[in-house]
């Protein structure tokens, strides 16, 4: 029994999208779904900066599903089409399951972790890219990130995790105090995302 | 001049005679295209893909499931008005009941349908069965709504049978007193849905399930007045005006209920000027001030026309109903639209997926814009739903028995 989770540290995070694009890449997301986003806390713009320079301040924050200890949006599926996963404690999406009800979109408190997929999956590339092994995309279903779960089942990490140039991000089992993460959140400061919510979640941002 | 006094008082005594004939089978064929035409644009909505609604992920529900919550309101506010005078043993209003109850099958029938249009998977819906999740609040909902379909045919069937001569009245009354809390229920249900959900801070109170229960009230008996006087003026049925007055009287203190419920609600979010006071003022000055003062000035009137003895005339008393079924809807926008206007994280990010359409812009001049706005194909599937219901409702009114008898409530 694990619970996997994410440690990210904002103050290495420099906002390259490294992770964002590689997500996409290797789960062969449709074009217009992102599964790893990457919010500027600072100005209204993206990359911008809050204040008048020199007096300014900007953070990144990468966010993807937060795969939360006590999840939202699983409670609510009426098919538990979206469910925890008791052996990894990563919440995953059944498509072949899912009714299209968008109730999971409703009830997750942090926007824009889910998609829809509107219309018929399109993509730039004709041919499949990433892992083999990743379930075909579908048409009015909700999807989000899966922590890669194909990735996971051959004992790898995320694709969010390779490629990061400032090392920002770290990967492990929460439940194990020895792991990386478990002592990274034991030594340093962090925030979690809406933690008033009650969701719990696995993913914690360094400060 | 005296022969039309005369036609007009044999009109009055033989009402039914007049009733039905060319115009409701007209109406009957009207509903019936609609309703086809509706069907044709939902296969075309499922073929070439949801993206022709205005519905995006960061306002992943629309007109939908807004009409969804409305009808619902609309059909336990009728079964109630109905079954709660036999359950308590007073007098109803005028052997109203068989009606109420048919137009509350007819919303249930509705709603159901407007869910199941909203789904990107309908072929699927079977899997509610097999794969059940009962702890899902849509789950409790999909059950509460088909037990409470089954009972309201039930209630319909055994007042049939006692008006016949046939069954007990405590049967019926035992059947009504059922019917009663299952229409409580499949509101408030309907209402966690929504209430249950602590990410959408407009939606998570405790409040919304009474409050939910208070908006049926106040727009099923809405709906049921503006039946009931349509169907005497048409010569369906003949209504002494006592029972007009009561139910206008009683759509008075609902609509007052509702309107409490509000100021409570408001007073709440906003009072710790904290983030509830962005709901309060997206509310009444933001972009959904149009649907929020409609909604309070228009239940306003509809108390004064009901609670002045001089206004309670017949047109009068059909605009204050009318404007209460506005009212409510409008509440229904709010409540639809206002859960996905603020967002948690509101941080400048590239979006997954289309996020908002710009179709809200529609009415920024109304104090910002929405982040939703319905597109013309929902409006289409939407006109469609209601066709069915107008094409249920007017064959019920042909073929069923649903006059009021000497034995009706």
């Amino acid at each position: 029994m694990a619970r996997y989770g994410m440690v990210i540290d904002t103050k290495r995070c420099v906002g390259c999208n490294a992770c964002s694009v590689n997500c996409k890449m290797t789960n062969n997301l449709p074009d217009t779904n992102w599964w790893t986003r990457v919010l500027t806390e600072g100005g209204d713009e993206i990359d911008t900066p809050a204040g008048i320079f020199p007096d300014v301040s900007m953070r990144y924050i990468t966010v993807s599903c937060q795969h939360c200890d006590n999840p939202a949006c699983t409670k609510v599926c009426p098919v538990g089409a979206t469910y925890k996963d008791p052996e990894t404690g990563v919440v995953r999406q059944d498509y072949d399951k899912c009714i299209g009800c968008r109730m999971c979109m409703a009830a997750c408190p942090y926007t824009g972790v889910r998609s829809f997929n509107w219309e018929e999956p399109a993509y730039s590339l004709d041919h499949a890219v990433g892992d083999a092994d990743v379930p075909k995309h579908q048409k009015h279903v909700v999807e989000k990130c899966t922590f890669c779960y194909q990735r996971l089942a051959r004992g790898e990490e995320p694709a969010c995790m390779e490629l990061c140039p400032a090392r920002a991000r770290h990967f492990g089992d929460l439940d194990d105090p020895e792991s990386e993460v478990s002592q990274l959140i034991a030594k340093r400061s962090y925030e979690q995302l809406l933690a008033s919510e009650g969701t719990k979640p696995s993913v914690y941002y360094l400060v | 001049m005296t022969e039309n006094i005369a036609t007009a008082d044999a009109s009055a005594k033989a009402p039914a005679a007049k009733f039905g004939g060319k115009g409701l089978n007209i109406g009957i064929v009207v509903a019936a295209l609609v309703t086809v035409a509706g069907l044709a644009l939902w296969v075309f909505q499922l073929s070439s893909g949801m993206v022709n609604t205005n519905m995006r992920n960061l306002d992943s529900w629309g007109l939908y499931i807004t009409c969804f919550m409305f009808l619902v309101g609309l059909s336990a506010g009728g079964l109630i008005i109905s079954s709660a005078p036999r359950v308590f043993g007073m007098e109803g209003f005028g052997g109203i009941s068989k009606i109420a109850v048919w137009t509350s099958i007819c919303c249930t029938v509705l709603a159901i349908g407007f869910v199941v249009v909203d789904l990107g998977q309908p072929l699927r819906l079977w899997e509610l069965f097999a794969y059940s999740n009962l702890g899902s609040p849509l789950m409790w909902d999909i059950i509460v709504l088909a037990t409470y379909l089954i009972l309201s045919i039930v209630y319909l069937w055994a007042t049939l049978r006692f008006e016949g001569g046939k069954g007990s009245a405590t049967s019926l009354r035992a059947i009504s007193a059922i019917a009663l809390v299952c229409a409580i229920l499949v509101h408030s249900v309907t209402a966690w849905i929504f209430g249950l959900q602590q990410g959408r801070e407009m939606w998570h109170t405790a409040l919304l399930g009474p409050w939910f229960v208070s908006s049926a009230l106040v727009c099923g008996v809405a709906l049921v007045l503006v039946v009931v006087i349509a169907l005497r003026k048409a010569g369906y049925l003949q209504l002494d005006q006592k029972n007009i007055v009561k139910m206008v009287k009683l759509l008075g203190v609902f609509v007052c209920v509702d309107l409490y419920f509000f100021g409570c609600d408001l007073l709440t979010e906003a009072f710790p000027a904290g983030s509830g006071a962005d709901i309060v003022a997206m509310l009444t000055t933001g972009p959904l001030a149009l649907f929020f003062w409609i909604e309070v000035i228009g239940c306003a009137i509809t108390a004064v026309i009901a609670f002045t003895p001089k206004l309670r005339t017949n047109p009068l008393i059909v605009v204050g109903a009318l404007l209460a079924i506005v009212g409510i809807f409008c509440k229904r926008v709010q409540l639809l639209v206002g859960g996905f206007q603020i967002p948690n994280l509101d941080l400048p990010a590239v979006v997954s997926g289309p996020g908002l359409t710009d179709a809200g812009a529609a009415l920024q001049s109304a104090g910002g814009a929405m982040v939703y706005f319905p597109s013309l194909l929902e409006f289409g599937v939407m006109l469609g739903v209601v066709g069915l219901g107008a094409l249920m409702l007017l064959v019920g009114l042909k073929y069923l028995p649903l006059k009021p008898t000497e034995k009706s409530h």
